[in-house]
């Protein structure tokens, strides 16, 4: 760095440094996270009339949202949805992390970065071939038929499919979140308490399951707000009764042009998922987590 | 004694070279990259707004290469979700569009495609009698004065059918697609408005009101419905719901439901009857997959088209997008697409084709054309998307 410049650095307090420091973000998530949220937002007060935008400022598509059982109905499914699928996700993936910190050895990071392989391919093509293990005529149930037994009608284009497919997608994420969390645990304090007479069930709920809930929590945020947004999944595995409020809300940006009412149901959507994201935050108690922030000063 | 050398640190002169020659490598690398993007963008880009099944690569690439252009592809399912895109600047983002039905006149009155020259189009010369003005006037203005498109391929959206399990005289009435009889065997697309429509033809025969006075004062029109008869679409919608196995998002979806003979009767352009007759002549073990055209409460058809886009103001451009659509238009590429997209040709493609061909892709039947409702835009989309929303969340 020239000198001169470093010097004048060097004068800045604190939080010049952190206006310059921050400032490409800053104007990266302007352009790109606020500008379009605000016109989405503007929209949603507008209204559409034969797939023209009518800049007649009014509430009524709020209105519609949260009054109309349709659209009540589809966000119940969603949240419903969302709940199910994280909960599974982790409580599939605690033990899994679990196996891969203590016995993973010196192949855990490998096994930990196989979880990222099936994103070489695309949310779609993931979902299709998933279609063709969970489908009508897909692995499980030609397999079952061939065996002679009747197929599996929840895997065929129901409700249940589609969470299949969403825990499916979303795993990897909850996992990779409470192995990183696994990983800066000291698994002498297990010792330490069993020292003391708890048994291996007390010593996991009272000492790794508290001291990991900020990676479980993160774990539970990254599949639960994606999946309230979801809509291939449901779209491809749902089948005729499984339509979802981001599928539902997709469609007024394409098939039905209704897209003053769809922006509105994007607004909703917005603050549910960060009320969740509130509601959560509320939930994590960093210092009982042991978890201090690397720098803080307190 | 062993000769051993170090070796010599980097001395600031030979770093002061090497970094020399990086930097004019790299300059030399970066400095024309003005001159070169000036090269690419003379070339011509035509960019089409098309449907996914009617890409042909290998004419694509002999096109580009004979008219010195880039051609660029972006696709879409439905008519409206096109128009939305058109409306949503599109016409400065796409050259070439495609469209079916009643769209097209649409989109001239709003302007968001332009008239076109069919002197310029040859391949036309070649095209059945009843996709061309006067026979088929929706692909020129209201007035009758400008061309604004080109046939391109035609189908209905009938019933295709497992022969083994609904009989011919069934599958006459749509009321096969609503049969309690048929229920865990039917399917359905997830088009909301080919679903509404059709479902319109039904209930509007059913309640007889077909050939009374229509809330436009035009005739019987399955996208101009009553808020009585979309009622009435409502419920029957949800109804069928639970007769579903799925909505179908893709023919190959239908197809495999077919195939297994999991799906007896379903809507659709008639793609997944051809595949499947063709895979069964082949001699492989499919159910007898039948195509009946239109019900006798009346059916739904539809003729795609191309045109250019009011976008299009230079000549040079306009030129070469009158020669992609001459060049799409020549049998031989439109004997590809049918065989590709499964779909009927809007050009006599009978002497490349086999007996079984002609008859698989109605080549002998386009007067059938005339009795079936064109593809529109709903009356209401908002009132379409509320009983859509209604029936799904039911």
């Amino acid at each position: 760095m020239n000198r001169g410049l470093f010097q004048r650095w060097l004068r800045l307090n604190e939080s010049q440094r952190f206006v310059i420091l921050t400032s490409p973000v800053i104007l990266f998530l302007t352009l790109f996270f606020v500008i379009p949220l605000a016109s989405i937002l503007l929209v949603s007060f507008w209204r559409t009339e034969s797939y023209q935008l009518i800049t007649d400022w009014n509430l009524q598509n709020y209105i519609d949202v949260l009054s109309e059982p349709s659209y009540r109905t589809f966000m119940i499914r969603s949240v419903l949805t969302a709940l199910i699928v994280s909960i599974t996700c982790v409580a599939i993936a605690w033990p899994v992390a679990y196996f891969v910190i203590r016995y993973g050895g010196r192949y855990k990071l490998l096994i930990t970065l196989g979880l990222a392989v099936p994103f070489l391919t695309g949310i779609v093509l993931r979902v299709i071939a998933l279609q063709g293990v969970l489908g009508p005529i897909g692995l499980v149930n030609l397999g079952l038929m061939k065996l002679g037994l009747p197929p599996i009608d929840a895997l065929m284009y129901t409700k249940t499919a589609t969470v299949v497919g969403l825990i499916y997608l979303y795993l990897p994420f909850v996992t990779t979140a409470i192995y990183l969390s696994l990983l800066n645990f000291n698994f002498r304090l297990l010792d330490a308490a069993k020292v003391f007479g708890a048994g291996n069930m007390r010593a996991f709920w009272e000492i790794t399951w508290p001291l990991n809930w900020v990676g479980t929590v993160i774990g539970f945020a990254l599949t639960f707000v994606p999946s309230l947004a979801e809509s291939i999944t449901p779209r491809f595995l749902g089948g005729a009764d499984g339509t979802l409020y981001a599928m539902a809300m997709g469609s007024q940006f394409s098939a039905t042009g209704t897209w003053s009412l769809g922006a509105a149901m994007g607004v909703v959507l917005f603050f549910v998922a960060g009320l969740t994201l509130l509601t959560i935050s509320r939930l994590v108690n960093l210092k009982r987590a042991g978890f201090t922030g690397a720098g803080s000063r307190d | 004694m062993s000769n051993t050398t170090t070796r010599p640190p980097i001395s600031r002169r030979a770093l002061l070279k090497g970094t020399g020659a990086v930097a004019l490598a790299s300059a030399a690398t970066i400095l024309p990259t003005p001159f070169l993007s000036r090269a690419e963008a003379a070339t011509l880009q035509i960019r089409a707004l098309m449907w996914e099944p009617y890409v042909l690569p290998e004419m694509i690439a002999a096109f580009e290469a004979e008219h010195g252009a880039k051609f660029s592809t972006t696709f879409f399912d439905g008519n409206s979700e096109a128009y939305n895109k058109l409306k949503l600047g599109g016409t400065r983002d796409f050259d070439l569009v495609q469209a079916d039905g009643f769209w097209s006149r649409l989109y001239f009155r709003e302007g968001l495609i332009r008239d076109i020259d069919l002197a310029k189009i040859p391949s036309l010369a070649n095209a059945f009698p009843t996709f061309t003005y006067p026979d088929y006037e929706l692909l020129t203005s209201e007035d009758g004065k400008s061309p604004i498109g080109v046939p391109f391929c035609w189908g209905g959206y009938g019933i295709t059918y497992n022969a083994e399990q609904v009989t011919a005289d069934e599958v006459g009435s749509l009321e096969v697609l609503f049969s309690e009889k048929n229920a865990g065997h039917l399917s359905a697309s997830a088009r909301f408005e080919e679903n509404i429509a059709l479902a319109a033809i039904l209930v509007t025969a059913r309640m007889g009101t077909q050939g009374s006075a229509r809330p436009d004062g035009k005739p019987f029109n399955p996208y101009v419905l009553t808020d009585e008869e979309l009622a009435g679409v409502e419920a029957l919608l949800i109804a069928q719901k639970r007769l579903l196995t799925t909505r179908y998002q893709d023919l190959g979806t239908l197809n495999n439901l077919m195939r297994s003979g999991i799906v007896w009767a379903a809507p659709e352009f008639s793609q997944v009857y051809r595949q499947l007759q063709g895979m069964r002549r082949a001699g492989e073990t499919v159910p007898d997959i039948q195509h009946k055209l239109q019900a006798k409460e009346g059916g739904l058809g539809w003729i795609d088209s191309w045109m250019v886009t009011s976008g299009v103001e230079d000549s040079e451009k306009l030129e070469v997008c009158h020669k992609f659509m001459d060049t799409i238009l020549k049998p031989e590429h439109m004997k590809q697409i049918a065989d590709k997209a499964g779909t009927s040709t809007c050009i006599d493609i009978r002497s490349l084709s086999s007996d079984e061909e002609r008859e698989l892709f109605l080549m002998d039947r386009t007067t059938e054309l005339k009795g079936l409702h064109m593809f529109d835009q709903p009356s209401s989309p908002e009132k379409w998307e509320r009983v859509w929303s209604n029936m799904e969340s039911a």
